[in-house]
């Protein structure tokens, strides 16, 4: 088990949350979705493992390289 | 006397070989495979055909001699070059030696350099550099053996900027890399930097904390850093993939600017259609989806190679082939900020666009560009100007220019998707929506007093909305031949191999207008 930080690539507001801590997740699975440019794009899983933590919540602003979830691959 | 001929020079040379192949000694040797990393003659082995690689300048190096005038020692140069042959062409590689004196560079290196990259230059053949080390005046302490400073100049520089105009250039950056290295390692067409040992900066830790707060080699010059904002193109897993990756870059090119790239057969049919691409765009607007599914689809299978893919990630930039010849293949990536132009994606377009004009490529442009990145962080990252620079780019480009509206084209930027003065082959996907501002992002603006004045300015909204969607059907657009031609998304391959069978007979060989920087 390695923990992997997921951040965000985009600046944006976090529309919503797909996955809670503790949930086991497939590779490419979303994980959330964020708004940006009026769209509503996936930040995906990189690789099948579960959710350690989730730093982020509903309707939050977050920024680019902002660490969104920590995962256990 | 009998007469020996040469015996006992030849078996001089044969001696100088050998020192020379025990390059920094079996200590340092074995230090460096205890770090994971191959040996610089390992390397060249193992990037070239098998027993292709042919020594120039094998015994270089510092000699000592003892009282009786015979050789005592000898350091070879950390610097070695050659000629070799990738998938049977020819090429020119050179690769530091970290071995010894942790590759700085003295002054029998400077011209050996020198020789690389002319020897590439004049015989118009790809040059790959293993870089691994500094490459330039190691440290200060060499002060204390010369006794004299001297005023900096770069070695070769001359032949290096040339040679980004006449040749491709690859350079690997295989260990930790610094000053004139690191300006060897980014003056290229295509570059890389190995995962966890691969480094670059212009001086490293010990220098920077001599000047500020400590930082890691990470954070000052790690690979994922430099991947991420695009100092070079890729990361490599290890020396085998980026061994691998220079080859495969290569071979889309041609190995000089005086020919042009050679068409491979391919087993993909040209007339293959892909019915799931007719419904690969969501309808909802607010939904995107995967452009490198559509890349994978629609070039000759197996072929796609992207470049650059950690950074300015609006855009995806990759080689590739149509019905076997190479082509330059820029799409829009709408899962990063919607596609829209940032400061960093209009940097590597300007890049990319000017490698396929370099080396002949055609240009085939799948676009979904909602327009410039907005917001008070894009305007502060500069992305008009660079945005602006992207555009020259475009119209500068004299190579066959190919584009496929996939679906948004908004505003200057989209506007950018190819020289609207030249012929303009091109098509869209039913899914095509465009215009200089979308409706979503115009209308409050737009019909602001409207609004503020109606009883129900929700329903008002909704209803301005609806009309003014009606006019965004990509027929209307038809009707009036302002797009060429509306396809169905699964013809999307038969169409661009037509275009590059059309195209191939127009590539020019020669220099272009401009000579690439890096």
């Amino acid at each position: 088990m390695a923990a992997r930080i997921i951040r965000s690539t985009m600046a944006g507001t976090i529309a919503r949350l797909e996955v809670a801590s503790g949930a086991a997740v497939a590779k490419e699975q979303p994980l959330l979705y964020l708004e940006v440019m009026k769209m509503e794009i996936a930040v995906e899983a990189p690789a099948a493992g579960r959710v350690a933590t989730v730093h982020v919540a509903a309707g939050d602003l977050v920024d680019e390289g902002q660490v969104l979830f920590t995962l256990e691959v | 006397m009998a007469d020996d001929g040469w015996d006992r020079e030849l078996d001089e040379l044969r001696t100088r070989r050998g020192l020379a192949a025990a390059m920094g000694g079996p200590e340092k040797v074995a230090l460096q495979i205890a770090k994971g990393k191959r040996t610089v003659r390992d390397r060249i082995a193992a990037l070239l055909d098998d027993g292709s690689f042919r020594e120039i300048g094998s015994i270089a190096g510092s000699a000592r001699y003892g009282a009786d005038g015979a050789l005592a020692g000898f350091v070879p140069s950390n610097m070695l070059f050659g000629r070799g042959a990738i998938d049977g062409r020819a090429v020119v590689v050179s690769g530091d030696d970290f071995t010894v004196r942790g590759g700085a560079a003295d002054a029998a290196i400077h011209e050996k350099i020198v020789q690389a990259e002319q020897l590439a230059n004049e015989y118009r053949l790809p040059l790959v550099r293993l870089l691994d080390g500094t490459g330039g005046g190691g440290s200060v302490r060499t002060l204390e053996t010369t006794g004299y400073t001297y005023v900096p100049a770069m070695p070769a520089w001359d032949w290096v900027v040339r040679n980004l105009a006449t040749v491709p250039v690859v350079a690997l950056g295989l260990g930790p890399i610094a000053g004139l290295g690191a300006a060897r390692l980014v003056s290229s067409h295509y570059s890389l930097l190995l995962r966890e040992q691969g480094y670059m900066f212009a001086a490293g830790p010990a220098v920077v904390a001599a000047v500020g707060p400590p930082v890691t080699k990470e954070e000052l010059g790690g690979a994922e850093m430099h991947a991420r904002i695009g100092s070079v193109d890729d990361l490599a897993e290890d020396e085998d993939d980026a061994f691998a990756k220079a080859r495969r870059f290569l071979s889309y090119l041609p190995p000089s600017i005086d020919q042009l790239p050679a068409r491979q057969p391919s087993g993909d049919p040209p007339s293959r259609c892909e019915p799931e691409l007719d419904r690969i765009v969501p309808r909802d607007r607010r939904q995107v989806y995967k452009m490198r599914r559509v890349l994978e689809a629609v070039v000759d299978a197996g072929s796609l190679f992207e470049i650059g893919s950690q950074w300015g990630r609006a855009s995806i930039t990759a080689l590739a082939r149509l019905d076997g010849w190479p082509v330059a293949v820029i799409a829009s990536d709408p899962t990063h900020y919607g596609g829209a132009w940032t400061a960093d994606t209009a940097q590597k377009l300007v890049r990319f666009v000017e490698l396929a004009e370099t080396f002949h490529l055609p240009v085939v442009h799948l676009v979904d560009i909602p327009g410039f990145l907005v917001g008070v962080r894009a305007e502060q990252a500069g992305t008009l100007r660079h945005g602006a620079r992207a555009l020259a780019s475009v119209y500068q480009a004299t190579v066959p220019w190919c584009t496929v509206i996939v679906r948004k084209a908004y505003g200057v930027a989209g506007a950018g998707m190819s020289n609207h003065s030249r012929f303009r082959y091109r098509c869209a996907w039913p899914s095509g929506d465009w215009g200089s501002l979308p409706v979503e992002g115009g209308l409050e603006a737009a019909y602001k007093a409207e609004l503020a004045a109606a009883p129900d300015p929700v329903a008002r909204r909704r209803q301005i909305e609806q009309l003014l969607n009606e006019a965004r059907s990509p027929f209307r657009t038809a009707e009036r031949f302002l797009v060429e031609e509306l396809i169905a998304p699964r013809e999307t391959r038969p169409f661009l191999c037509e275009f590059a069978n059309l195209a191939a007979p127009l590539r020019r060989t020669g220099p272009s207008a401009f000579g690439m920087r890096p």
